[in-house]
């Protein structure tokens, strides 16, 4: 269970956050959202697909670290084995939020807040990276999150204008990936859509012309580029099951 | 080519109207090439009826067919979920009498019939429980999808529950806006006709003529042209369906949270039945009933009654009512020489099973597909028109006429007149004796397209305590499927707790459809 609070440095002055990865941390997760500011680096570890999220039917996009539930291939002994690990992960404990505050006028204004988890297992007061500095000032740590944090949530924005603009060509679809192993067992990737290719490869040049304007047609090409990174998670898969 | 047929003119602007002008729009107007022009005359005086408030399973298709997102359909027609009917008071009006005709077929039905083999089971389970999950999810009002499910795409089978009055004027912004169809605000006052008999043109108040090569009469019970204009006969059948009269009544919820019916619920009274239709904002109720049983004051205190009994906490008896007439029956032809006539122009029986708009739909589908190349050949797709409806209707009386027929209520006149045998189709009693012995199953039903398929038929049967003496096991084939029979029983109810387990009720979906929209993918 997750037990999210306000971020502050009195109660939290002596807080510190473990940053190793691994399972008993919460690290063994299939995918994670990305954002298309990310895709450089995603695709050159993992690929990248989209995701819908249960509670609103929204698209958006994730990198794949696995192909069943709580799999995470990126993941052994000495961390997380991947010169790049996504922001939605680097990010924990943390959360970004927001808060109504009163403005000179009494109009309410909603103000970015930091909260974190404190039923993380990362949240402690011995071990790891503090938060505040001795004196309550910001910790070069926290400085770092937060930056993470505002680029998450202009990342949220950015993903939902990116899946219109996909959705509006039609340029998403569903699909099943079933990835078939040396010793013969079989994985089917259900639930996960892609890019139509098809429809891609057949858009005119007003349409290309459009995507590029709007920052679309990079990343659309990143995320078709990240698909070559399936075959690095079916060699992780592979040598596990060794 | 000769006598092309180019200009389609469709008179009246009420769902039927709209919706057939959606249907031939969306198919044969949007190319460059296209040829075909499609005006509807809507009568700036004539208010359309707006009660028919529930849809098939079918109206997805169309909607879809017509280019309209599911999405925009629900934020601007007040609609909702439908996932069957649920009648109350049918059997033997007790307490606990209820049952459901859900929308899914039963479990596995394309080649195993689950009804021969729930005989034996009958005492423990409800047919429709035993072999569908819909049963369970109405009992909660849980919605037949999530948010996540693209639209029109559904876990399991659903029509809807709309806001008439919004949606004729949905489909009409969507067709003169997206589909070219060309409308004009004015009153049909004369019909013209052509040497050969068939109508010329329509002239309009404002002084001019409409001309058209084929006239499609959507104008209601006036019958403007199929009726006032040729007198083809009206066939009544009062003799079979009783019911002519109906109160209707809008009801407001109590609270904005409170839960929306995933069904229409029909409850049986003294002379008719009440349907209760939930909408986001409102319920539609409405009771149908036979002015030969009961007078218009007798139905109002009984419709009464039943608000006051389901609406807690709303001052029912300050509803206002509204009194429609129906005289339940249709034409003896749909299509005579160029004009066809679809919607209540062409007939109605009553608001039971809501067959009224899958007719519309059926008959916009057939104009639509079949539509002819010019007037030699219209002649062919009349005839052809007509034999298939004239089946439809028959088919839908027989259909009707068979939730009355099983009642063991002999508590008023309506319901042991009901049971009259010079009340019941000769061809309905046919199929009675014959399901005495055999189930329901696809080689009933003769058509391809057939409204009714045989497990509405079975749900309805069932449904009413009707006894089959079938003996699977003296059958070769249906002794095998013995053993797939029983496992599809048991994934019927595993597939049951699945859903329950992952389903959010009617309203949380629609507020998410609100906030959220559905996906295309």
């Amino acid at each position: 269970m997750t037990n999210y609070v306000l971020l502050n440095n009195v109660d939290h002055k002596d807080l510190k956050i473990i940053n190793t990865r691994s399972a008993e941390y919460g690290d063994n997760v299939m995918f994670a959202m990305t954002f298309p500011f990310e895709f450089r680096n995603i695709q050159s570890c993992y690929p990248i697909f989209f995701q819908k999220n249960a509670d609103t039917g929204q698209l958006y996009p994730v990198a794949l670290f696995g192909f069943q539930e709580k799999e995470n291939l990126f993941l052994n002994d000495d961390g997380w084995d991947a010169s790049y690990v996504p922001l939605m992960i680097q990010r924990n404990p943390f959360l970004i939020g927001f808060q109504e505050v009163k403005g000179e006028q009494g109009a309410a204004n909603k103000q970015r807040v930091v909260s974190l988890d404190m039923d993380s297992p990362r949240v402690n007061e011995s071990e790891g990276e503090s938060v505040f500095l001795e004196h309550g000032g910001r910790s070069e740590y926290l400085e770092k999150t937060s930056d993470i944090l505002e680029a998450i949530d202009n990342g949220y924005n950015n993903n939902k204008d990116f899946v219109n603009t996909l959705l509006e060509y039609e340029l998403i679809e569903s699909f099943t990936m079933e990835v078939t192993l040396n010793d013969g067992t079989k994985n089917q990737l259900l639930g996960f859509y892609t890019i139509n290719e098809e429809t891609l490869q057949n858009l005119d040049g007003e349409a290309l012309g459009k995507l590029n304007s709007n920052g679309c047609l990079q990343p659309l090409f990143m995320i078709i580029a990240s698909h070559s990174r399936i075959k690095t998670l079916i060699e992780k898969k592979n040598r596990q099951a060794l | 080519m000769v006598n092309a047929v180019k200009q389609i003119v469709i008179v009246g602007g009420g769902t039927a109207g709209w919706l057939t002008a959606g249907v031939i729009a969306a198919e044969h107007c949007q190319q460059p090439e296209s040829t075909i022009k499609v005006t509807l005359i809507e009568s700036p005086d004539i208010n359309p009826i707006g009660v028919g408030e529930g849809t098939w399973p079918s109206m997805r298709s169309t909607l879809q067919k017509i280019g309209i997102s599911e999405t925009d359909f629900f934020r601007e027609c007040e609609a909702s979920f439908k996932q069957g009917s649920c009648f109350s008071g049918w059997v033997n009006g007790a307490k606990d009498d209820r049952y459901y005709h859900p929308f899914t077929p039963p479990h596995g039905f394309e080649d195993t019939n689950l009804a021969a083999y729930w005989q034996a089971a009958r005492e423990q389970i409800s047919f429709a429980a035993a072999v569908c999950p819909q049963t369970e999810l109405c009992n909660r009002g849980l919605a037949p999808k999530n948010i996540s499910t693209p639209e029109y795409a559904f876990n399991v089978n659903y029509g809807y529950h709309l806001d008439a009055g919004k949606f004729a004027l949905y489909l009409r912004k969507h067709c003169v806006e997206k589909l070219g169809v060309l409308h004009l605000l004015d009153t049909v006052v004369a019909v013209n006709s052509s040497d050969s008999g068939d109508i010329k043109s329509v002239s309009v108040s404002t002084g001019f003529d409409v001309a058209g090569d084929l006239f499609i009469d959507c104008s209601g019970f006036a019958a403007l042209l199929i009726g006032q204009h040729f007198g083809v006969e009206f066939c009544s059948k009062k003799e079979f369906l009783f019911n002519d009269t109906a109160l209707a009544v809008q009801v407001p919820y109590q609270n904005e949270s409170d839960a929306i019916a995933s069904h229409t619920l029909s409850s049986a009274q003294k002379a008719g039945w009440i349907w209760d239709i939930g909408l986001p904002t409102r319920r539609g109720v409405g009771y149908v009933y036979s002015s030969t049983h009961s007078s218009d004051e007798g139905a109002e205190v009984e419709l009464r009654q039943y608000l006051s009994e389901t609406s807690l906490g709303v001052d029912s008896d300050s509803i206002s009512l509204r009194k429609l007439k129906i005289n339940p029956g249709h034409r003896q032809k749909l299509w005579h020489k160029n004009c066809v006539a679809v919607g209540m122009a062409a007939g109605f029986l009553e608001p039971l099973e809501a067959s009224a708009l899958a007719l519309v739909e059926q008959s916009a589908k057939m104009i639509s597909e079949q539509l002819p190349a010019n007037r030699e050949v219209m002649d062919v797709v009349s005839k052809r028109f007509n034999e298939k409806f004239l089946y439809h209707w028959q088919r839908i009386i027989d259909f009707l006429k068979l939730h009355y027929v099983l009642t063991q209520r002999q508590d008023t006149a309506y319901w042991r007149d009901n049971g009259q045998s010079a009340s019941i189709p000769d061809s309905l009693q046919e199929l009675l004796s014959l399901w005495r012995y055999q189930v329901p199953w696809h080689l009933d039903a003769p058509l391809i397209d057939e409204l009714f398929p045989a497990a509405s038929f079975q749900y309805i049967l069932y449904g009413m305590g009707f006894e089959t003496q079938n003996h699977p096991e003296r059958s070769t084939s249906a002794t095998k499927s013995m053993r797939n029979a029983n496992s599809l029983f048991q994934e019927n109810a595993q597939r049951t707790l699945n859903l329950l387990g992952s389903l959010p009720t009617n309203r949380e979906l629609i507020n998410k459809i609100k906030q959220y929209g559905f996906q295309k993918i």
